[in-house]
């Protein structure tokens, strides 16, 4: 196993730049997930690490060989592919020993490896048949097999998981993140499913637009969003945002919401603000960080209640503020008629601040380590 | 009586369609949409082939003097066909010229298939050029070749002669030994790009995504080719072949306008046999006999092509 470097990778389809001056640096024996919404760059990305496409720019490491010119074979890497690509032609015992028969293996030694790889993925029964005569979740399975059966130096995967059906994908997250375990394997593992990236990575790295938008372990990116775009898209329900500018008046700052509420900043949060330059924020808040009341206080946002979703484990609350909806997630027995008047109140040590101009996040000290500008290697916090 | 009406209804989904069918009458029954839209094809077909075909069955059973009645004379014709020399030595023709002539093909039509889908400068204009043989018509490929070929005049005989290789003007198209070989020379030149094409399309049906499995998982190109195209084009090499076979073993046009047979009837193959026997020597009788044991050899050709054609239905019912 090996780390896996990614310095200043450029890709231009044509005019389409698909990926954006990408750096990462995948620790020797760490699982990555490459997260990002649809057409954001991840296989592209994955591709130039497998070598299966060139690059228009940039140099890719894996451990301390330089194999940016290189074939895929060369690279020595396994991938598995979302639609499997298993050879139909191929038993799965010869899909298995596909890899190794062209490493030149010799043929006992293939065959203790591939009768090893089907034990642990309990496919040894399944062995002669083909790959057509395969449920989904067994070819995943074999398509997982045929990279396991070597030991390359990283495994490539690309949403390995997105063909199977809820339950099953539940199942094999556990497994994949045990074989990792055990393995200790360099993994790079594309997804657009946030879930999967927070249960199973080490570190995620949030791509959008063919740029990394954060790099670093799941809590962090959960609870320390970096922008914007990572705030908004890691968490479900999303983030809410809550425009204003910023006032202070009598050495209390506050923010003035669009549609005429108030809401004043705790000490931390007015330091954060301060170092808006554009005057105008974001406020981002959980749903799990609305408190909401049926009576008006000082100082909480005034709206309505649009509709009411109980979940079972906890209910979802839509409100209306101004002209926007928000969701809070209250007590699962709280209910409410549609246009109830209700009063929204933040967690104020849970919040965060975005500067409405560059839509990065404000800190008390003002500087942003994980802002992903300029030419810098990002290592995982 | 309000929860049993939809009870009902769903009930009748169920006994009406989803049932496997019994026999192949019900199969039939069940497809009856499908054999009306082939239907109008089917009655054309009856009446331009159907009958023809009936008519020379018929005859193959009767002898038919150039003046007067046909005379039934049952097995004759058959059994006169098959005992002469003659018909094995022109079956030995047949096969040379089209096994031949095939393989040639086929193995030419597949490099150029491979050449033409490699991505390169000028590819448009190489697949263009590959193509020509394939738009002249068989005539003005036949007699093309039969100058290129001719002794006195011909651009082969005369090259070597200018370049003084040879110093007397080479036999071909009349030589016993060399007719032949020109004729599948020829007959390859011309069937190539179709062959091409067909391989062609089936590579462009390659995936993708197979192909970059085996990269990574360290195949060669060879290798690529071997245990990825070669598998996937297995359906259409088969179909080539086989429409490739047929199409030589009733190819009429080049060998009767280039060499009408000969000489000495080296290059007669069935077909012209049985144009010569019917059109030239009015044995009509015997002609259709021949007409008859063609068919049948067709007809087991056309059993495999549908057979390959279809290969992988009974899985997929
Ligand atoms: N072969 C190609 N030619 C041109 N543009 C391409 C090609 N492949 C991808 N792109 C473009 O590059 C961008 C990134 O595509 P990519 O496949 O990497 O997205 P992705 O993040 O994997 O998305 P998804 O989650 O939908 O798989 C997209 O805008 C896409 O349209
Ligand atoms: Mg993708």
């Amino acid at each position: 196993m090996a780390e896996v470097r990614l310095d200043g990778l450029i890709k231009y389809y044509d005019d389409v730049l698909a990926v954006d001056d990408v750096n990462l640096t995948i620790k020797d024996g760490d699982f990555v997930a490459l997260l990002g919404p649809s057409g954001c760059g991840k296989t592209t990305t994955l591709n130039l690490i497998a070598g299966l496409i060139d690059l228009s720019d940039g140099e890719i490491w894996i451990g301390d060989r330089d194999v940016t010119d290189l074939d895929p074979k060369d690279r020595d890497i396994a991938m598995v592919f979302q639609n499997y690509a298993l050879y139909p032609t191929k038993t799965v015992y010869n899909n298995l020993a596909f890899p190794l028969q062209m490493r030149k293996t010799p043929k006992n030694a293939i065959d203790e490896r591939v009768r090893k790889t089907a034990e642990m993925l309990s496919i040894t029964h399944l062995l002669d048949r083909l790959p057509r005569e395969l449920s989904g979740g067994q070819q995943q399975r074999v398509a997982l097999g045929r990279a396991l059966v070597r030991n390359p130096r990283a495994f490539l995967m690309d949403e390995p998981l997105s063909n199977l059906d809820a339950k099953l994908r539940v199942q094999m997250r556990a497994e994949l993140k045990r074989f990792h375990q055990t393995l200790n394997a360099t993994m790079i593992y594309v997804t657009h499913d946030q879930l999967e990236a927070m249960t199973m990575a080490d570190n995620i790295a949030v791509m959008s637009d063919g740029r990394v938008q954060q790099y670093g372990p799941p809590e962090e990116i959960f609870y320390d969003p970096a922008n914007l775009f990572v705030a908004g898209f890691i968490g479900s329900p999303a983030m809410n945002f809550l425009h204003g500018e910023i006032s202070t008046e009598n050495g209390v700052t506050s923010v003035k919401g669009d549609p005429g509420w108030v809401y004043p900043l705790t000490p931390a949060n007015a330091q954060k603000a301060s170092h808006c330059t554009s005057g105008r924020i974001i406020i981002g808040a959980r749903p799990a960080n609305l408190i909401l009341s049926r009576e008006e206080h000082p100082g909480m946002i005034p709206g309505s209640v649009y509709t009411v979703e109980p979940t079972g484990d906890t209910t979802f609350v839509h409100i209306t503020i101004g002209d926007q909806i928000y969701v809070a997630i209250t007590d699962p027995f709280f209910r409410a008629e549609p246009d109830d008047p209700i009063w929204v109140d933040l967690e104020d040590d849970r919040i965060h601040i975005f500067d409405e101009a560059t839509e990065e996040v404000l800190r008390e000290d003002g500087l942003n380590s994980q802002s992903i500008h300029g030419k810098k290697t990002l290592q995982p916090a | 009586m309000a929860v049993s009406a939809p009870q009902q209804a769903t009930g009748q989904v169920a006994t009406r369609n989803r049932r496997e069918p019994k026999n192949v009458f019900q199969r039939a029954y069940r497809q009856w949409a499908d054999y009306t839209y082939i239907m109008p094809a089917l009655l054309a077909m009856f009446f331009v082939i159907a009958y023809p075909i009936a008519y020379t069955i018929y005859l193959s059973f009767y002898s038919t003097p150039t003046a007067g009645e046909n005379v039934w004379n049952g097995l004759t014709n058959y059994t006169s066909i098959i005992t002469a020399e003659r018909f094995w030595m022109i079956t030995q023709n047949t096969m040379y010229w089209t096994i031949v002539s095939t393989i040639l093909a086929f193995i030419i039509g597949t490099a150029a298939a491979l050449v033409a889908q490699r991505e390169f400068i000028g590819r448009g204009l190489v697949r263009g050029i590959f193509l020509i043989p394939w738009v002249i018509s068989h005539v003005a490929t036949a007699y093309i070749w039969v100058w290129i070929f001719h002794s006195d005049y011909g651009l082969v005989s005369g090259m070597l002669m200018d370049l003084g290789i040879i110093s007397s003007p080479l036999v071909i198209l009349d030589s016993t030994t060399w007719a032949m070989p020109a004729l599948i020379l020829v007959n390859v030149w011309k069937d190539f790009p179709f062959i091409m094409i067909m391989m062609l399309a089936g590579l462009q049906t390659v995936p993708e995504h197979l192909l970059r499995a085996a990269k990574i998982d360290g195949a060669s190109t060879w290798a690529q080719f071997r245990h990825v195209t070669l598998p996937h084009l297995k359906g259409v090499i088969i179909i080539t072949l086989l429409l490739t076979i047929v199409m030589n073993l009733n190819h009429f046009t080049l060998p009767w306008i280039m060499t009408g047979g000969g000489p000495a009837s080296s290059t007669h193959i069935w077909i012209t046999e049985v144009y010569a026997l019917a059109f030239r020597s009015l044995r009509f009788g015997i002609a259709s006999a021949f007409s008859v044991i063609l068919f049948i050899i067709m007809m087991s050709m056309a059993y495999f092509y549908v057979k390959a054609m279809t290969a992988g239905d009974d899985r997929r019912r």
